[in-house]
């Protein structure tokens, strides 16, 4: 009697066991293959998604590869085909002109164009004036005209020492602010041509002592050394076209008083007249006059 | 029958984990191939442009297509604006910019840009690199490798500043030079049409009234000619300067028949003219000098 009872709670405790255990291990199985099966969708739809991107891109840029083409050749270009339908193509169509204006607005901007935008409900302008010499961009200044009653300037960060408002009227801004605008352009970028001559003398010709210069840069007197004796040559260049990168007049003074009139010295007043002063003082350094 | 299952779920987990493993490697190489286009400029897209992206990726609702279309079609319409503008008052016309990355890292950005447009009658594409150095809140550029390419057969003076600028990577003061040598271009063209017009008996030109040289052709003497040169000048710092001059071409028998005053003296005249009138007046002077000896 008690053999059975024992052998079936036996049976049962160990039945009991047996689905214990698997109760265990089978909720998990079917979990971790839901949630496996999830990422795999998450991970097919991230897939697809990063195609379609990359599809559009790759339209996007045949479509304004051909535009460009059609714009510099101004000829009778066959149309890009789209094989999307018309919708979608026209979409693709106005986003490939959306990347032609920005670029074509940057290069604007990148070969100095003045930017001009309009302020405070239309009755300003605001434009920029970029400067650069010898491939190297420098300040960039700007001036805000208000348009009535009369064209005047109302806001800039143009240095005191350029005449901006004889500028103004000598160019008769009041008809044609492009014309004032392109003389002063002409001014300020010459300063910042003559004060990046002025810099590149400073830190490539060590040798030269810069005794005087100028806000304005217009002028720059320079102490050279003389080969083999030590002794020195004052040298003063005038610049008193304001409009331009070049000295109107080279002036030496030694205790030599013949130097000047020697050949070589002819020539190097020749070379500070028609080369930028850092390159002359170059050309001076390699012919042997100057240390 | 449990464990069978377990080993049917088993070969099912496998399985998944095998594919999320090539899902995986495929999203990585697409994520690099994205990295890669972002760095194109061109493509940098943001705003309405990514909203538009997302709509052709399907990411969007349906029936969102016409606020997606108009909000872009809003803001090519304002860039289209601003090009007009710059346009207008930059004095250049500019028809395609691509541009190209050739090297972009952390601080420094290299990029390759050509340029193409006119400035009036003159056709340009320019080519340059661009290099941008970002130290701290400042970034420097520089430009260097210019090189510009323009019909300049028949415009000497321009093709040696050409050659100067394109040494000294001066890609400013090509374009301001530009503008101006146009605008002198221009304004004698301009001039020779009008005094075409006027006096269309006397005034020829040999090419076309874009060409340096005007004719004036003496009504009653054939074989002499005046000629108005008016050269544009362009030195190598970008200094434009209009020079007129008078040439005159007298056979010997004319100026026996006519005093040699009213023609052979011309040159000199002309440059005394020059200095009072200004260049228009003075050319019209001769041309009248020209046209009224009929009467004398």
């Amino acid at each position: 009697m008690e053999g059975a009872s024992t052998k079936g709670v036996l049976s049962h405790l160990s039945l009991l066991e047996v689905q214990a255990r698997s109760r265990k291990s089978r909720p998990q199985q079917p979990s971790r293959v839901k949630e496996l099966k999830a990422k795999v969708e998450a991970l097919r739809i991230q897939r697809d998604q990063l195609r379609a991107e990359i599809e559009t891109h790759k339209n996007l840029q045949k479509l304004r590869a051909s535009m460009d083409k059609q714009c510099s050749q101004e000829g009778e270009e066959e149309e890009e085909k789209m094989d999307d339908d018309s919708e979608n193509s026209q979409l693709l169509r106005l986003m490939a002109r959306h990347t032609q204006l920005k670029d074509l607005l940057n290069a604007h901007h990148i070969i100095g164009g003045y930017n001009v935008i309009r302020t405070s409900q239309g009755k300003g302008v605001c434009a920029s004036l970029a400067t650069a010499y010898e491939g190297v961009y420098l300040e960039t200044y700007n001036v805000e005209i208000v348009l009535k009653p009369r064209l005047k300037i109302s806001r800039h960060n143009v240095p005191p020492f350029i005449p901006l408002n004889s500028l103004a009227e000598q160019s008769n801004m009041q008809a044609d602010i492009k014309t004032f605008l392109d003389a002063l352009s002409k001014h300020l970028n010459a300063f910042a041509g003559r004060k990046q001559q002025l810099k590149l003398v400073k830190e490539l010709h060590k040798s030269v002592e810069v005794l005087e210069s100028n806000v304005l840069c217009s002028i720059l007197v320079m102490l050279l050394t003389l080969p083999g004796e030590k002794s020195t040559v004052l040298c003063t260049l005038d610049y008193t076209d304001h409009t331009r990168l070049l000295p109107t007049s080279v002036h030496f003074e030694c205790k030599d008083k013949a130097l000047p009139d020697a050949p070589e010295w002819k020539k190097n007043c020749s070379l500070l007249m028609e080369t930028p002063v850092h390159k002359a003082l170059m050309s001076m350094k390699t012919n042997g006059t100057v240390v | 029958m449990e464990e069978k299952m377990s080993e049917e779920n088993m070969e099912e987990v496998r399985v998944l984990e095998a594919q999320i493993e090539r899902l995986q490697a495929e999203v990585e190489e697409l994520q690099c191939q994205q990295q890669n286009n972002n760095k194109d400029i061109t493509l940098q897209l943001g705003g309405k442009m990514q909203d538009a992206v997302s709509y052709l990726c399907g990411q969007t609702q349906g029936g969102l297509e016409e606020k997606v279309m108009s909000r872009l079609k809003e803001e090519v319409e304002e860039l289209e604006e601003d090009l007009k503008r710059q346009t207008q008052m930059n004095g250049i016309c500019l028809n395609s910019c691509t541009t190209k990355i050739l090297q972009s890292n952390g601080s420094k950005r290299v990029q390759k840009l050509c340029v193409s447009g006119q400035c009036s009658e003159l056709v340009f594409q320019v080519e340059f690199q661009l290099t941008e150095v970002k130290e701290g809140q400042q970034s420097e550029r520089t430009i260097s490798d210019l090189n510009v390419v323009m019909d300049v057969s028949d415009l000497q003076n321009f093709s040696s500043f050409l050659s100067g600028v394109e040494e000294r990577s001066d890609l400013l003061l090509f374009f301001r030079t530009l503008r101006t040598f146009s605008e002198r271009c221009d304004d004698r063209c301009r001039t020779f049409e009008h005094f075409q017009e006027k006096y269309p008996s006397v005034v020829s030109f040999p090419g076309d009234s874009r060409s340096e040289v005007m004719a004036l052709n003496h009504p009653e003497l054939p074989g002499c000619v005046l000629f108005v040169h008016w050269s544009v000048e362009v030195s190598c710092e970008g200094e434009v300067t209009p020079k007129v001059g008078l040439l005159t071409k007298i056979p010997e028998e004319a100026l026996q028949l006519s005093p040699s005053q009213s023609l052979g003296g011309a040159a000199e005249a002309f440059q005394s003219l020059l200095r009072i009138l200004g260049p228009e007046a003075a050319v019209e002077s001769m041309i009248r000098t020209v046209s009224l000896s009929q009467e004398s």
